[in-house]
């Protein structure tokens, strides 16, 4: 039997929608639980924290939901092992309940998400990322080649990831970057990075390796139909590169 | 000499309830929060103040209030945030008040910053006597 994803539903979510469709196209068992229900979450086997604007970015994006009671299902799950992923907003959420990179304490965070360099634009646009740790040290990228290109779609203001010096260097040492920014050939190089985000990093992973929070949108490049070199109507609901992501997580879920 | 202008919501402020039931969900003893835009001016004239008024980038009278709090410093139960690239004097402060509509003791705000409103790795907490992050 396969294992129950939840897809929280926070005020201020809105991406929960392709999560899902994309989870269960992939094989995942997944279900929305919104904030008002929390309580059912300690019964599922992983949670995948949409992107959106939890709590309207209220204080700092993803400060608030990061105390919300959904998020003490999340945490205590993290620390039982069950997988976690954040999506933009949710990776936001990941960094501020401090289970990402996971270098200080839980809900004291020692690493953010946060605006946008060199000019604080919101950006939107197609980026490739690169699996950068060995794909058997998370279950969660288990699934994919090492060094995965995996598309995806960058839309956020605040997605560069900023940390006092000891702490890059803590996330640098203790492999913390999952994926970097690439550009479509694998190379990588600082004219990748669309947001100046430290060590290029697109995602960052836990010790553990059961928790990843990543800033582009793999889910809206799920199907032929959202990727840019789509041409004419011909199998646009077949996968795209970003199922690939997906599908690896919800092999780690079931695995 | 420098002078603080606070600009806060005349209107109901749900960022600031939100952070006042986040706050008491985590145990800290906190009755109301006030949430205000700070401003660090050089000018200590009357005149600097008209300005702001008039600019509608950053007030608007049906919206915003606008309190000059003369001294460039935090008051009693209150801590401002900056991050750490914003551009100089500029914060949001958060003033925290107790049931008995007073300011909150230096240990509940700390604890409140600590645990909410300033994340060290982007931003620094200014209190009324020091500044340096957390």
């Amino acid at each position: 039997m396969s294992k129950r994803i939840a897809v929280l539903v926070f005020p201020g979510t809105n991406s929960e929608e392709e999560t899902l469709r994309l989870l269960r196209d992939c094989g995942g068992d997944a279900h929305l639980v919104h904030w008002s229900r929390a309580k059912l979450l300690p019964q599922f086997d992983a949670y995948v924290l949409p992107g959106g604007f939890a709590y309207e970015d209220r204080i700092r994006a993803g400060a608030i939901a990061a105390h919300d009671e959904m998020m003490d299902a999340v945490i205590d799950g993290a620390q039982a092992g069950k997988l976690v992923l954040g999506v933009c907003n949710g990776a936001q959420i990941l960094l501020e309940a401090g289970l990402v990179p996971g270098t200080g304490t839980v809900r004291r965070p020692t690493a953010a998400f946060t605006r946008n360099g060199p000019v604080p634009h919101f950006i939107c646009r197609h980026v490739w990322v690169k699996l950068a740790i060995e794909p058997k040290r998370s279950p969660i990228t288990a699934g994919l080649k090492d060094g995965e290109l995996i598309p995806a779609w960058a839309a956020h203001g605040e997605g560069r990831l900023a940390a006092d010096e000891a702490h890059l260097a803590q996330i640098e040492r203790g492999g913390h970057v999952a994926f970097v920014y690439a550009h479509r050939d694998g190379s990588v190089d600082a004219s990748a990075i669309p947001n100046q985000s430290a060590l290029g990093a697109a995602a960052l992973v836990n010790a553990q390796g059961n928790v990843l929070a990543i800033m582009p949108h793999p889910e809206r490049d799920g199907w032929a139909f959202n990727h840019p070199d789509r041409r004419g109507r011909a199998g646009i609901l077949e996968p795209s590169g970003g199922a690939l992501f997906f599908r690896s997580f919800v092999m780690g879920v079931n695995r | 000499m420098s002078r603080a202008i606070a600009i806060g919501l005349k209107i109901p402020d749900n960022a600031a309830y939100t952070t006042l039931t986040t706050l008491q969900r985590l145990g800290i003893d906190v009755a109301r929060v006030e949430r205000n835009d700070i401003l660090i001016i050089d000018d200590a004239g009357e005149d600097a103040l008209r300005r702001i008024e008039r600019d509608e980038r950053v007030f608007n009278p049906n919206k915003h209030r606008l309190t000059d709090l003369g001294v460039a410093q935090p008051r009693p139960g209150e801590v401002w945030i900056a991050e750490h690239h914003a551009p100089p004097g500029r914060y949001v402060g958060w003033r925290l008040l107790n049931r008995a509509g007073a300011p909150v003791d230096r240990e509940t705000l700390e604890r409140a910053t600590t645990s909410l409103l300033c994340n060290p790795a982007i931003e620094t907490a200014r209190y009324q006597t020091r500044e340096g992050t957390l």
